[in-house]
């Protein structure tokens, strides 16, 4: 058989891809696709966390989520703390990076003083919060004395925890946010700014009808990294509040933890992880159905 | 009416000036062009006029009211951007009618029928639903101009709107602004860096150089009678050539004595060291052996079309001289050469300011 030189030369190019790609496509293999291979197997047993032993259950852990009531409690509190928290920290970080978006003297210090609670690890972000919450000698129920108002115990009372947990992550999220926004807002051509500004447009309606379709594809990015964030929200949980009070702030991942290591039930735990999976999914695939189409890549 | 006046306006940059007291008085339906080289200040005096920059000294009037500070919105002016400045994301009306949509009290018809009466001045009717991404430059341009024209301001500013396009279009609507302004007799300052698109576009050209206006005046005027040596070879091209030469007394008129001629002028002149300016069309190129003032020799000759341009020594100087193809000297050989005498300038070599001429 005769092996054509551009044959060749295309057959090497993609052997050398591959190669390439070897690495990373063996690291997502071991740590990625074989968990959830293993997870959707784990699912259909009965498997207990340290022991050999495995019993086919067939669908009996998807059946038990319909009448898990903590399950749906905890299902309820991550759609509700994503709900609230991404839009919130979208628009602080939007709001944030219009407002860093000059060329006036400081603006460096000031993208660093939002940008730093990201570098703050999230545990012990989640200790300061704590001690920043807390009842007796928290600095913010001091501020509500100071003002007259009565002490709240944010993280003891199932009314306040998951707000107060939100709020810690709006703060967090917004400065990591902003510093991409920041970068898309920098690529805005100026001049259409002043176009519009010759023309008298507010700006209110620059914002709206300028810098967001702009953005948009950056906007895009950062919903989608913020759900995926969101819906994988535990630490915060772990440090702050361990689920409580009255699992008020107890989150899918977190039941996923309780069930797997707590309970050392990994079938349904498994089974808990398949269904946090096909809903991330999900709803990452109807948001791209969605607004994907309506994103304004600048230059096509 | 739509008078605009620069009262000594100036611009300063962290304490560093960059405009120097402009004063400058630009008329009802008027073309005046701001050019100069670039870093001359002209955008940055445009942009002041626009409320884009602020005005760090000096007074600005739009139809007698005073704008120096006021926001651009509320000077009643329109910008045609060098980039065109078109909202990508929007098809070419939208980007006419967005900022009337937004901020005038004029109903969709209203602002419906300005913008179709636009298109058809500008002949882009059929683009009104494209997006900008997928016009040419030409037509970008003429959105562009679109959404200046529907608001009917006062006054339209241009920053070098023609400089992104290619020399064929830019010939083109270089014709097409200038039937703009004279079918609907517009008021516009236009800013550029070309000196043939200031003097075939211009009513009035007001040349610039290192923030300070250095002659305002008709396109001719600027040409014949330059008020210093950087508009004399600014304007041109190629530029007037300068020939460093002595003056003294002679009788009514001066002496000017050059290294490779002598020659007379009838004006006597106070200063002692001069500068000839001479055209290139104000050379005549004759044999070594004819009457002539000097003689020099070609350095090179350059052919563009109809004409050369020959490139002379004449002493330590060098002058250019335009002379037709079939007569065009080649280059080392030595030429005689009569210079348009009542047609050259003179200028004080010590402060570069014109002498005046009988």
């Amino acid at each position: 058989m005769v092996i054509s030189p551009a044959f060749r030369a295309r057959f090497s190019e993609a052997a050398l891809a591959y190669c390439l790609l070897l690495p990373s496509l063996v690291f997502l293999a071991a740590f990625t696709y074989w968990p959830i291979v293993r997870s959707i197997y784990f699912s259909f047993h009965d498997v207990m966390l340290g022991s050999d032993k495995i019993f086919f259950l067939g669908l009996e852990n998807y059946e038990r989520l319909w009448t898990d009531k903590l399950f749906w409690k905890s299902l309820g509190n991550t759609v509700f703390y994503t709900l609230i928290t991404i839009p919130c920290a979208i628009a602080c970080a939007l709001l944030l990076a219009v407002a860093l978006d000059s060329k006036l003297r400081g603006m460096t210090f000031y993208r660093s003083a939002f940008f730093y609670p990201v570098m703050i690890p999230s545990v012990a972000a989640g200790m300061v919060w704590v001690f920043l919450y807390a009842p007796g000698y928290g600095p913010i129920n001091s501020a509500l004395a100071a003002l007259g108002l009565p002490k709240v115990e944010w993280l003891y009372d199932a009314r306040w925890a998951l707000p107060a947990i939100m709020f810690m992550s709006i703060w967090k999220y917004s400065g990591y946010f902003m510093l991409i926004l920041l970068a898309a807002l920098q690529l805005v051509p100026r001049d259409l700014y002043e176009a519009a500004k010759l023309d008298g447009v507010s700006a209110w309606h620059r914002l709206i009808h300028i810098t967001i379709p702009l953005i948009s594809p950056t906007l895009y990015f950062v919903v989608i990294i913020g759900l995926l964030h969101s819906y994988q929200i535990f630490d915060y949980v772990y440090v702050m509040t361990q689920g409580g009070p009255a699992d008020a702030t107890n989150v899918l991942t977190f039941y996923i933890y309780q069930n797997g290591f707590q309970y050392q039930d990994i079938g349904y735990a498994s089974t808990l992880a398949n269904i946090l999976l096909l809903f991330v999914g999900g709803l990452i695939g109807l948001i791209a159905l969605v607004f994907g189409r309506r994103v304004h890549y600048l230059g096509h | 009416m739509a008078e605009v006046v620069l009262q000594g306006v100036s611009k300063s940059y962290a304490g560093r000036p960059t405009v120097h007291a402009v004063d400058l008085a630009i008329a009802d339906k008027e073309f005046m062009v701001l050019v100069g080289p670039s870093g001359c200040g002209k955008s940055t005096t445009l942009r002041m006029i626009a409320g884009l920059e602020d005005i760090t000294s000096g007074r600005l009037l739009i139809d007698g009211r005073e704008v120096t500070h006021a926001e651009p919105q509320k000077r009643d002016i329109a910008m045609v951007f060098q980039s065109y400045a078109l909202y990508p994301h929007m098809t070419a009306y939208r980007n006419m009618a967005f900022g009337l949509l937004k901020t005038s009290r004029l109903s969709k018809e209203e602002i419906d029928q300005r913008i179709r009466e636009a298109a058809e001045i500008l002949h882009i009717t059929h683009l009104l639903d494209r997006k900008p991404n997928a016009l040419s430059g030409g037509e970008r341009q003429r959105v562009a101009i679109g959404r200046a024209l529907v608001r009917q301001p006062k006054v339209f500013l241009f920053d070098e709107p023609l400089s992104n396009l290619d020399a064929k279009l830019r010939t083109h609507m270089r014709g097409e602004l200038k039937r703009l302004h004279k079918e609907l007799g517009l008021t516009v300052i236009y800013v550029t860096h070309d000196q043939i698109e200031a003097m075939t576009l211009g009513t009035r050209v007001a040349i610039l150089s290192q923030g300070r206006l250095q002659q305002v005046g008709a396109p001719m005027d600027l040409y014949m009678r330059p008020a210093n040596t950087f508009v004399a070879t600014f304007i041109g091209s190629p530029e007037m050539s300068l020939l460093r030469c002595a003056l003294k007394p002679n009788g009514e008129g001066s002496l000017v004595h050059h290294a490779a001629f002598d020659t007379r002028v009838p004006e006597r002149l106070e200063a002692s060291e001069i500068l000839l300016g001479v055209r290139p069309e104000e050379v005549i190129v004759g044999a070594a052996d004819a009457p002539a003032m000097a003689r020099g020799v070609v350095e090179r000759t350059e052919l563009i079309g109809s004409e050369a341009l020959a490139e002379i020594r004449l002493g330590e100087d060098r002058i250019v001289a335009r002379t037709p193809v079939m007569s065009a000297p080649p280059a080392g050989a030595e030429v005689g050469l009569n210079f348009d005498m009542a047609r050259v300038r003179l200028f004080d070599a010590a402060t570069g300011s014109a002498m005046p001429r009988l």
